[in-house]
């Protein structure tokens, strides 16, 4: 049963105002081992602002993260070592080498010294990288630099990884690549990644929550009992996977959920299919 | 955990060739004065033996060289330092120190050890131009100690100055230049006259007016207190910032 699964993230009434005129609010999140939670949305959404916040890269203005039962606030070095982070731009040092990057990131991570040379080996396995272990970053691809963000996200094994927009500079086969990547990690963790693709969202996700202008509009609704119960925890309307690709392509066409929302009854007879790409 | 940010930091520092440059300049210029003052030394000893208590040659080599090399040593701390935490701002990787377990104060802390080490082991060429002399002469080990002493806080200060401008800005040109403002400042506090009388608030305050005991040899407590003093209110300060950014949008 989903309720016997452990929570991994609960945040709850994050807000916080980006600027004069955007703001995050009201964003409520349950998360449990098991789930990837795609996190939807157009560009300045508040996708980043709101990972940045789960991640305790920032500071909410309202509002409280617990990960793994730690409070990011009240004991944030329990709680982000329990968290793994690949923000919108990979933390990489062009400098370094591959190998080298990864060891930094494992004792950064708190991985104990004897277990650091396997945590490395494993990480690059995973995300294919063992070849390139001894090349500069500097000389890698944007989609190998991409990978070596994944993998110090996950090099120590944390039970909740948060990816921003992760497949960005992916060719297809490596989205492929990614999208299985992210369904492993899920079998172990709880993962929340963000992304302006509903297709890369609907292939990858058993949840997916709508982001727009700051706050979480829409959750969808599956066979997964969690999802519905955390829809109503955000005070959002859950949607079948139909509704929801109608709202984000109206979203898409028109920058607002609103309109849409009001003939779902209409058009949730339209073809679950219709995949849209945000613009970037 | 301080260990490894350190050590992070030193590889940073040492695999940019503009640090090996600048240290091979250092052991040429250090070189250069340091011949320079032991041949003005040798040449003067008709003079020298006149007066009733003539200063050794440690005593002489100790103001007359460590002493300007201390000047260098204003412009190396951020120099060395600049880079620490505007590089994180530019390349975007503050988010791989703010999401880790890592604390504020050991980030800090680590970043400021890196940095001072690389600089004071560039600084430790000295030792090796004294040791090389004292097969010759006999040295006041003492007196040299002092002074060394003395060149090391002061580039702990210097790199302190350094980290904090650095946390400011993205750009590391301007880190230095607000570095070097503030430590030519400094400096010149002591000379600060008030008809033609020297302010002592000003002057207790001064770093030249502070690093001058330690290349005469007088260790006093007063003078370390003040560089420690100083390198932790600008680490303090550089933690503060850094603590702050979480809550501004950066």
């Amino acid at each position: 049963m989903a309720e016997n699964r452990p929570i991994l993230l609960e945040a709850q009434t994050l807000s916080r105002q980006m600027s004069a005129s955007a703001r995050v609010a009201d964003i409520n999140l349950t998360l449990r081992r098991g789930d990837v939670l795609g996190l939807l949305g157009l560009n300045g959404a508040g996708k980043s602002t709101t990972l940045n916040m789960l991640a305790g890269v920032t500071v909410p203005d309202a509002g409280s993260v617990t990960v793994a039962g730690y409070s990011l606030a009240e004991q944030p070095l329990q709680a982000r070592a329990a968290l793994g982070y690949l923000p919108d731009t990979p933390p990489l040092y062009p400098d370094m080498r591959v190998g080298a990057y990864l060891k930094l990131t494992a004792q950064l991570r708190r991985v104990p010294k004897r277990l650091v040379r396997s945590a490395v080996d494993d990480a690059s396995e995973l995300c294919d990288l063992t070849a390139v272990q001894k090349h500069r970053i500097a000389a890698l691809s944007k989609g190998y630099r991409q990978r070596v963000g994944l993998a110090q996200a996950i090099i120590h094994k944390p039970q909740l990884i948060l990816l921003d927009e992760p497949s960005n500079g992916l060719d297809p086969h490596q989205m492929q690549s990614m999208r299985q990547l992210i369904q492993g990690l899920g079998e172990t963790a709880a993962v929340v990644f963000s992304t302006h693709l509903l297709p890369e969202a609907v292939a990858t996700c058993n949840r997916i929550a709508v982001m727009h202008q700051g706050r979480i509009v829409a959750s969808e609704r599956d066979t997964n009992a969690g999802t519905e119960q955390t829809a109503k925890e955000q005070g959002v309307q859950p949607l079948h996977r139909d509704e929801l690709d109608t709202l984000f392509s109206n979203l898409v066409q028109f920058g607002t959920p609103k309109a849409p929302i009001t003939t779902l009854s209409n058009k949730a007879a339209q073809p679950a299919e219709t995949h849209h790409e945000m613009d970037a | 955990m301080i260990g490894v940010i350190a050590k992070h930091e030193s590889k940073q520092l040492l695999r940019l060739p503009v640090t090996w440059v600048i240290t091979s300049l250092l052991a040429g210029l250090f070189a250069f004065l340091f011949l320079q003052q032991v041949e003005v030394y040798l040449s003067r000893q008709a003079e020298l033996a006149l007066l009733d208590h003539a200063p050794g040659l440690s005593a002489w080599l100790t103001t007359r060289f460590v002493a300007p090399a201390s000047l260098v040593t204003l412009i190396l701390g951020p120099l060395f330092a600049m880079r620490s935490f505007s590089d994180e701002f530019r390349l975007d990787t503050l988010a791989l120190w703010q999401s880790s377990p890592v604390s504020t104060i050991a980030l800090v802390v680590g970043k400021f050890l890196g940095v001072a080490g690389v600089l004071c082991g560039a600084l430790s060429m000295v030792w090796l131009l004294f040791l090389g002399i004292s097969w010759v002469s006999p040295l006041d080990w003492q007196q040299v100690a002092s002074a060394m002493l003395g060149l090391y806080l002061l580039a702990s200060a210097c790199v302190a100055t350094g980290l904090f401008f650095s946390c400011l800005t993205k750009h590391a040109m301007v880190a230095v230049l607000a570095s070097l403002a503030t430590l030519a400042l400094l400096w010149l506090l002591g000379t600060a006259a008030f008809n033609a009388v020297p302010v002592p608030a000003l002057q207790a305050a001064s770093l030249a007016q502070h690093i001058s005991g330690f290349h005469q040899g007088y260790i006093a407590t007063n003078d370390i207190a003040y560089f420690v003093l100083y390198t932790g209110l600008l680490l303090t300060l550089t933690i503060i910032r850094l603590d702050a950014l979480r809550h501004t949008n950066h």
